[in-house]
């Protein structure tokens, strides 16, 4: 078998413990293999990151895309807000995110003469993390001071839209143009479903706490993905908007960078290709009947990352979580929302968590993000008291060690966990690029119901995925 | 419910008085005076807010010498009162509205009931809104609205601007132009009046 992936290292963050204190990463201990996401599924593209060459094709892919995007609205004398999102950092060590940030500048300045140009990068519940990454791709410097990280409890401003008052945050909307600068990879998907997937960060990143709100908890799990749609085509953003670039993103790592004036053209090659990369690697993972989820990367607990899949959707493994007709996945907030009293669903045709995850193995993750419903859920071992101290410190996640025991070494966690629950199958979220972490006997299963999975999803799920989501006219190519 | 176990500190050499803290504070702890933001230490609710956007860095998080209980008693109100209440915003009594302190619609409503008149005052008493500061004001503004509370935001503030469409409320007109890209409105609203309607788990004591 091969050997295991180098994951990404631990960072250093005002939310996770000092990197020094993760002495042990779980691909390290005996037993552990890997296995490429291209010898599980063959057609998947080729990828442009990770490569030999650094981010250099990563420059020439967003000079490509942004080469034939019509910047004649913006004039040298205007000013234009460079919006991103803090999720962009977090792939494949985010410097092909930086990248594509840098390039969008230059290629601005150089077809407009335009030098007022900004950078405004968006949070989800850590509000600093933009700050950080600003810092450590050098963009303060790279925007001449002009770069920022913006938090939903910042100045507000009111959007006027299609279905009354939305709240935008002020700074990022403080241009004569803005340029909406994303990715394609799927991260949440229990929120938004795989629907208007390229337009959500005008109803989060962008968003104050009232539009936020309003997705999580006004609208029901699929309806709500219609507030980033209505804030979008305000006629309030429609006057600032002058394009989109997009890294796009595989299971497999950075497969090009696209751009358009025409956010939802976009927003259905991205549905495209979410619903078909992503969407067989969490029907994979569906396969698994028991392991043990190992926790191993700098990002919040929900958001580690195993093959391009977040936990937070190998929660909800145990159902499609891109079948609409299904109301509401394991978890999502509304899910959680739905727990009565005595600790189970209100309904009881709501989900359970997958009931596959045997136990949670912590080694490393971060703060900021509330998962108490995690550790209620799953029995979760966290390795080492400073991590421990850290979460109990966290103002989002003062319950989680309550129901969550410490091991003081990733040794020992994982000992407890073979124990505990019989099984030797492991999927570890760290990020492995390229590939999946995990020990030998999933590395065998994995491989073995891979090819069926494909033609499933081929055959059977994509062209309903498609369809549920009006892409009809998608569903044959 | 939540246990306080951490309270803001302001580095008075390194604040400029800009009132950021003052702004986004959603219990109203800290107020500016002689260019200096000062904490209340009774009333801070240790969400880090402040910490967290002080453009100087003035403000640290530090353990409180003794945690603090921040909790309204449900069973001090009439029952039915709350689930009245609850019923009128569109919410299950035992609905969590706060992920992070775990806050259920009942114990907002009791709040309310027992004279929380604004979100920040519904912060205060029961801790909601004092963890990640984003997710849960719609909920605590729907309470607050059933209850016939004005809502008028903080004067000068960010804490909060208004309450915000419900999917019951979204026009059929709407409705009907974008419902083919998958956003199943009037399946989601039937989902959630199936929640409010849903028999209570009673396990009141905890």
């Amino acid at each position: 078998m091969r050997a295991p992936i180098k994951p990404l290292p631990p960072r250093k963050s005002q939310y996770g413990i000092d990197p020094t204190l993760v002495k042990r990463r779980v691909s390290e201990l005996p037993g552990m293999t890997s296995v490429m996401i291209k010898e599980l599924f063959p057609d998947f593209p080729d990828v442009i990151f990770p490569s030999g060459v650094g981010v250099a094709l990563v420059r020439q892919a967003t000079e490509k895309a942004l080469a034939n995007i019509d910047m004649s609205c913006i004039k040298p004398e205007h000013s234009v807000n460079i919006l991103a999102s803090h999720h962009g950092f977090t792939l494949l060590g985010g410097e092909p995110y930086a990248e594509m940030l840098k390039t969008i500048k230059d290629v601005i300045e150089k077809k407009t003469s335009c030098k007022d140009i900004r950078l405004r990068a968006g949070v989800g519940l850590r509000f600093r993390e933009t700050e950080e990454y600003i810092k450590r791709y050098g963009l303060d410097e790279y925007f001449k001071g002009k770069a920022i990280g913006i938090a939903p409890i910042d100045e507000g401003i009111p959007i006027e839209t299609e279905i009354g008052t939305l709240y935008g945050l002020r700074r990022a909307y403080d241009a004569d143009w803005i340029v909406h600068a994303h990715n394609s990879d799927v991260r949440e998907v229990h929120f938004h479903r795989q629907v208007d997937r390229a337009v959500k960060p005008f109803g989060m990143s962008y968003a104050r706490i009232e539009t936020r709100s309003t997705y999580h908890q006004n609208m029901g799990p699929r309806a709500a993905n219609f507030i980033a749609r209505a804030i979008f085509d305000s006629p309030f953003v429609q006057k600032k908007f002058a394009f989109a670039s997009f890294l796009t993103v595989a299971p497999n790592g950075i497969i090009g960078v696209d751009a358009d004036s025409d956010l939802y053209a976009l927003n259905d090659r991205v549905t495209l290709t979410g619903c078909r990369y992503y969407g067989k690697v969490m029907t994979l993972f569906g396969q698994i009947d028991e392991c043990i989820a190992a926790l191993d990367f700098p990002c919040p607990v929900v958001y580690v990352f195993a093959g391009g899949i977040i936990y937070a959707n190998f929660a909800g493994a145990n159902i499609d979580l891109y079948d609409l007709d299904t109301p509401l996945p394991p978890y999502t907030w509304y899910t959680e929302a739905f727990y009565g009293k005595a600790g189970r669903p209100l309904l009881d045709n709501i989900p359970l968590i997958n009931p596959a995850i045997k136990m949670c193995v912590h080694n490393y993750a971060w703060i900021g993000y509330p998962v108490s419903f995690f550790s209620e859920h799953i029995p979760t071992v966290v390795v080492g008291r400073e991590q421990a101290d850290l979460f109990n410190r966290d103002p989002q996640n003062l319950t989680y060690m309550q129901h969550a025991v410490i091991a003081d070494t990733t040794e020992t966690a994982m000992e407890f966990a073979y124990n505990v629950t019989g099984t030797r199958n492991v999927l570890i979220f760290d990020g492995a690029p390229g590939g999946i972490n995990v020990s030998v006997p999933l590395a065998e299963l994995l491989l073995k119901k891979a090819p069926e999975v494909d033609r499933r999803v081929e055959e059977e799920l994509l062209p309903k995925w498609l369809r549920q989501r009006g892409m009809q006219k998608f569903v044959a190519a | 419910m939540k246990i306080v176990s951490m309270l803001a500190k302001v580095d008075p050499d390194n604040c400029i008085g800009c009132q950021t803290c003052v702004r986004v504070c959603p219990v109203k702890a800290i107020k500016v005076e002689n260019r200096k933001a000062v904490v209340n230490i009774e009333r801070c609710s240790g969400c880090a807010a402040c910490e967290q956007r002080c453009p100087q860095y003035a403000i640290a998080m530090i353990k409180r010498d003794e945690p603090k209980v921040v909790k309204v008693d449900v069973n001090a109100v009439d029952y039915g009162q709350i689930e009245k209440l609850c019923g009128e915003a569109k919410l299950h009594p035992e609905q969590i509205v706060c992920f992070c302190t775990g806050t259920r619609a009942e114990e907002i409503a009791a709040a309310i009931l027992q004279g929380a008149d604004s979100p920040e005052e519904v912060s205060h008493r029961t801790g909601a809104r004092t963890g990640c500061k984003v997710e849960c004001i719609q909920p605590i503004l729907r309470l607050l609205e059933a209850a016939k509370v004005k809502l008028t935001p903080p004067k000068d503030g960010w804490q909060w601007y208004g309450r915000t469409v419900t999917v019951w409320e979204i026009p059929k007109a709407v409705r009907e132009k974008y419902n083919w890209r998958g956003f199943y409105f009037d399946e989601d609203a039937e989902l959630l009046d199936k929640v409010i309607s849903a028999p209570k788990q009673e396990r009141r004591d905890i």
